[in-house]
């Protein structure tokens, strides 16, 4: 039971809060501007990859390089919409997704080129884990799941609460009405490539805390985060981040060994549960787990 | 003047290959409006069915069966429509970006069980020793004889892709892409007609990649890389216009030759700047399709992608 | 001087022109009901006013302003609203907050129009937190005038505002405008249900094929023999 915790429960929490922040963004994007964002995983991966950079040259550490990560994704973000998406903001979906993949390969080609393919890492060194009564816990995996709650929460306060989450909610409900209600449409596209951002740029910091920052990380995460947004029904940010939860559990307790020793799958397959979670939630919810503005 | 002769003839093959899966993806995307991001994972099940049966037999993975080509390279075909009908199946009835990002998970998993299924595959060895048509001829006849196959089986290809867009069939995929509910109002059936679209373009796809496995001789884990396996097929058909298949075609030749240019290119660069300028390339496939969808979104002739 | 001209106003969707010169007039306090057959631009002119059609030519003139091709979402803040026909309610918003962005351009002023807007139809009160998408068609209508009204427009126009509602709705938003106007707003309406909409207008104008066909008190065009049978349905 306490393996279970320890070895299967947690980092599957912490894999889940990452694909939730990532999933969330997306879905946020796909609510305000109506597409696939797939160069959303390469986000992750220049936050990642930019607070590496601020590690090394400042000598402080990746939980205090998050801010620095943000602030650089978020003008990155907002650079890619001026040179592609807004140029394109009248064609068809496909046209933007297809837009946005062409963005993912041109970072990830920035990313390799300042870095290289070598898996690098923030050398935090070897920290004890909290232990309590059996159950131990890696304190990263503590303030990361600390963090997504903080960034949820966050979240949650922005979309519900202010003035300009409720004109973002606007645009996703209705574009056109937006637009003739007053709402300044491009303003809220900028704050939706900013929270987007942030929140990839976050989860980016995390992941390299939690394994290692390689250029390609943000692609497998991307995978996961369409999954869970179609889980919790795109366009939704709060289905979007349960999905998350929901598929980071899964893959981590894919390998729990039930039954005699043996992992239920192996772990060489772990990356492929999103997929088998996500072609079952078609055949028998494409509308997603949840109903209404969860 | 011979070693010239030959790189043009393999550059070449490989051109044709291309046009292959991008005539294939013209049926699905072009023509039906299919977004396919999982080329890699059809290819890929034809390029592994046709090395498995022509390769000789061996302990290292399961076969080989040492058939002939010509009874291999159609049950390739058919090993990509055998992926292609469940995922059809499935995720047609459903929007076009769920389908985009299906496709990318099922390639993901065929790349997984390709690595990790060591019995059938021999896992990240791989298939050696496939034979390839008319290396018997010796080079450099074997080449071009080879040239010559890929050319004659792609002519055969474009020539039903023609005939397909020509088609009452074309007509209807044309009419379900650009309104589905006038085509549901004229008694067409969407689904059926999405799926035979797609099964057709992933067996175009099955046949690219055995012609891939006996051009290499080999097959593994390696030789399947999704940048140039599915991504640059998207450029090319971008590229050439979408909807059009003497574009896809012409893309694939041309962006080809871009791809083998900068490549030779990069080779010629000492040591570490050549790993470096296949980034390079990379961020220039990214930015040349960026630039296509800007400022030719019809590409180099075709049919314009629809604005909304 | 009107509070709003339009004159000779050209333009359409796209390359096809729809208003081949259309004029049009309100004044502050004034009901202006636009009638006609299908087609004939009742909807398009409302748009082109609204800054969502493109005006190839003429002139479309605001309280002493020219607007023609100004965007859409600055006509708010001008004091123009604008009510479309279908889908003009945030469906997963609730009532408040549909209200409080009518007022999204200068929120100082959301409590005092939320008050102003539910004194014209209490019905809302009761409905506060709950998501427009969940409310009746009526109720809808008056989620979306009231949300135009937040700001206090000078002009609010309204496309078919008695669509697919009940006849007791239809009265009861009849009388609600007429109450608006009252408060000294100018209101633009196009509405199919032409008679009880021109019994209620200060001026009638009746388009057909893009022109100006006739411009009278909408009582006067009903007691018209030419008017009724050719554009009312006899």
């Amino acid at each position: 039971m306490e393996s279970l915790a320890n070895f299967y429960l947690i980092p599957g929490l912490v894999l889940g809060a990452i694909y939730a922040m990532s999933a969330t963004g997306l879905s946020l994007i796909y609510g305000v501007m109506g597409f696939a964002h797939f160069a959303h995983g390469e986000l992750l991966a220049f936050g990642a990859y930019a607070a590496l950079v601020a590690v090394r040259g400042l000598g402080i550490s990746p939980w205090a390089a998050i801010p620095l990560a943000i602030a650089a994704t978020t003008p990155l973000a907002w650079a890619a919409d001026r040179a592609f998406y807004a140029r394109l903001r009248r064609s068809l979906p496909a046209v933007l997704l297809i837009s946005s993949f062409a963005t993912a390969l041109m970072i990830r080609a920035v990313l390799y080129l300042g870095f290289g393919p070598t898996p690098l890492s923030y050398g935090t060194g070897i920290v004890p884990p909290l232990v309590w009564a059996g159950f131990r816990m890696q304190q990263r995996h503590a303030s990361i799941i600390l963090g997504a709650t903080a960034a949820a929460l966050s979240l949650h306060l922005l979309l519900s609460r202010s003035r300009a989450g409720r004109a973002m909610r606007a645009m996703a409900d209705d574009p056109d009405l937006a637009r003739i209600t007053g709402v300044n449409v491009d303003a809220v596209i900028r704050l939706t490539w900013a929270v987007a951002a942030a929140l990839a740029a976050t989860a980016g910091v995390f992941l390299g805390i939690d394994t290692e920052l390689q250029p390609v990380m943000g692609f497998n995460v991307l995978l996961a985060s369409f999954a869970a947004a179609i889980l919790g029904g795109i366009g939704r940010p709060w289905g979007s981040a349960l999905g998350g939860l929901i598929l980071g559990l899964a893959e981590e307790l894919s390998s729990y060994p039930l039954l005699d020793g043996t992992p239920l799958l192996s772990p060489a397959y772990k990356t492929g549960v999103a997929f088998a979670v996500l072609v079952v939630m078609l055949i028998v919810r494409p509308q997603g787990l949840f109903r209404g503005m969860g | 003047m011979e070693q010239a002769a030959l790189y043009l003839a393999t550059m070449l093959t490989l051109a044709g290959i291309y046009a292959a899966l991008a005539l294939g993806l013209n049926l699905q995307w072009g023509l039906t409006g299919l977004m396919n991001f999982g080329g890699l994972g059809f290819v890929a099940m034809g390029a592994y069915t046709a090395a498995l049966l022509t390769a000789p037999a061996s302990a290292s993975h399961l076969g080989g069966f040492g058939w002939p080509w010509w009874a291999a390279w159609p049950l390739a075909a058919f090993a990509g429509v055998a992926l292609a009908l469940p995922i059809g199946a499935i995720a047609l009835r459903l929007r076009a970006d769920y389908l985009a990002v299906a496709t990318i998970g099922i390639a993901e998993i065929v790349r997984l069980a390709v690595r990790n299924e060591d019995w059938l595959t021999g896992g990240p060895l791989g298939v050696p020793g496939i034979p390839r048509p008319f290396e018997a001829l010796g080079l450099p006849w074997g080449q071009v004889a080879y040239l010559a196959l890929v050319a004659a089986v792609v002519a055969g290809l474009f020539a039903l892709a023609q005939a397909t867009a020509r088609s009452p069939f074309g007509r209807a995929l044309r009419a379900v892409r650009d309104d589905e509910e006038a085509a549901k109002a004229v008694g067409k059936n969407p689904a059926r007609l999405r799926l035979q679209a797609f099964l057709l373009g992933a067996a175009f796809m099955g046949l690219g990649g055995a012609m891939l496995s006996a051009f290499f001789k080999f097959m593994g884990p390696e030789a399947l890389d999704p940048v140039t396996t599915t991504f640059l097929v998207w450029v090319m058909l971008i590229a050439g216009g979408s909807g059009n298949n003497t574009g896809a075609v012409l893309g694939a030749v041309a962006v080809w030759a871009v791809w083998a240019a900068t490549d030779w290119l990069a080779a010629q660069l000492p040591g570490e700047l050549a790993t470096r300028a296949a980034y390079v390339r990379l961020f220039l496939i990214g930015l040349a399709l960026q630039v296509i969808l800007l400022a030719r979104p019809q590409g180099l002739i075709g049919e314009r992608i629809g604005q909304r | 001087m009107a509070l709003l001209e339009a004159r000779g106003v050209v333009g359409g969707y796209g390359e096809a022109d729809i208003l081949h010169g259309v004029d049009l007039d309100a004044d502050a306090g004034e009901i202006v009901v636009i009638v006609g057959p299908n087609g004939a631009g009742k909807s398009t002119l409302m748009k082109a006013v609204a800054g969502l059609v493109r005006v190839r030519a003429g002139a479309i003139v605001f309280g002493g302003e020219p607007i023609a091709d100004a965007p859409a979402e600055r006509m708010i803040q001008r004091g123009l609203a604008y009510v479309p026909q279908e889908r003009n309610v945030f469906p997963s918003l609730t009532v408040e907050e549909n209200l409080a962005l009518g007022a999204h351009a200068r929120p100082a002023e959301t409590g005092a129009g939320m008050a102003r807007v539910l004194a014209l139809f209490p019905d809302l009160a009761a409905k506060r937190r709950v998501a427009a998408g969940r409310l009746s068609g009526g109720q809808r209508q008056m989620v979306a005038i009231g949300r135009a009204l937040m700001l206090k427009p000078r002009l609010i126009m309204l496309d078919e505002p008695s669509a697919g509602l009940s006849p007791k709705f239809c009265a009861l938003i009849f009388e609600r405008v007429q109450a608006i106007a009252r408060d000294g707003v100018a209101v633009l309406m196009v509405e199919q249900n032409a008679r009880p909409a021109l019994a209620i207008a200060d001026r009638g104008v009746v388009l057909a094929m893009g022109r100006n066909r006739a411009t009278a008190p909408g009582p006067a065009l009903l007691a018209d023999p030419a008017i009724g049978r050719l554009f009312l349905g006899g």
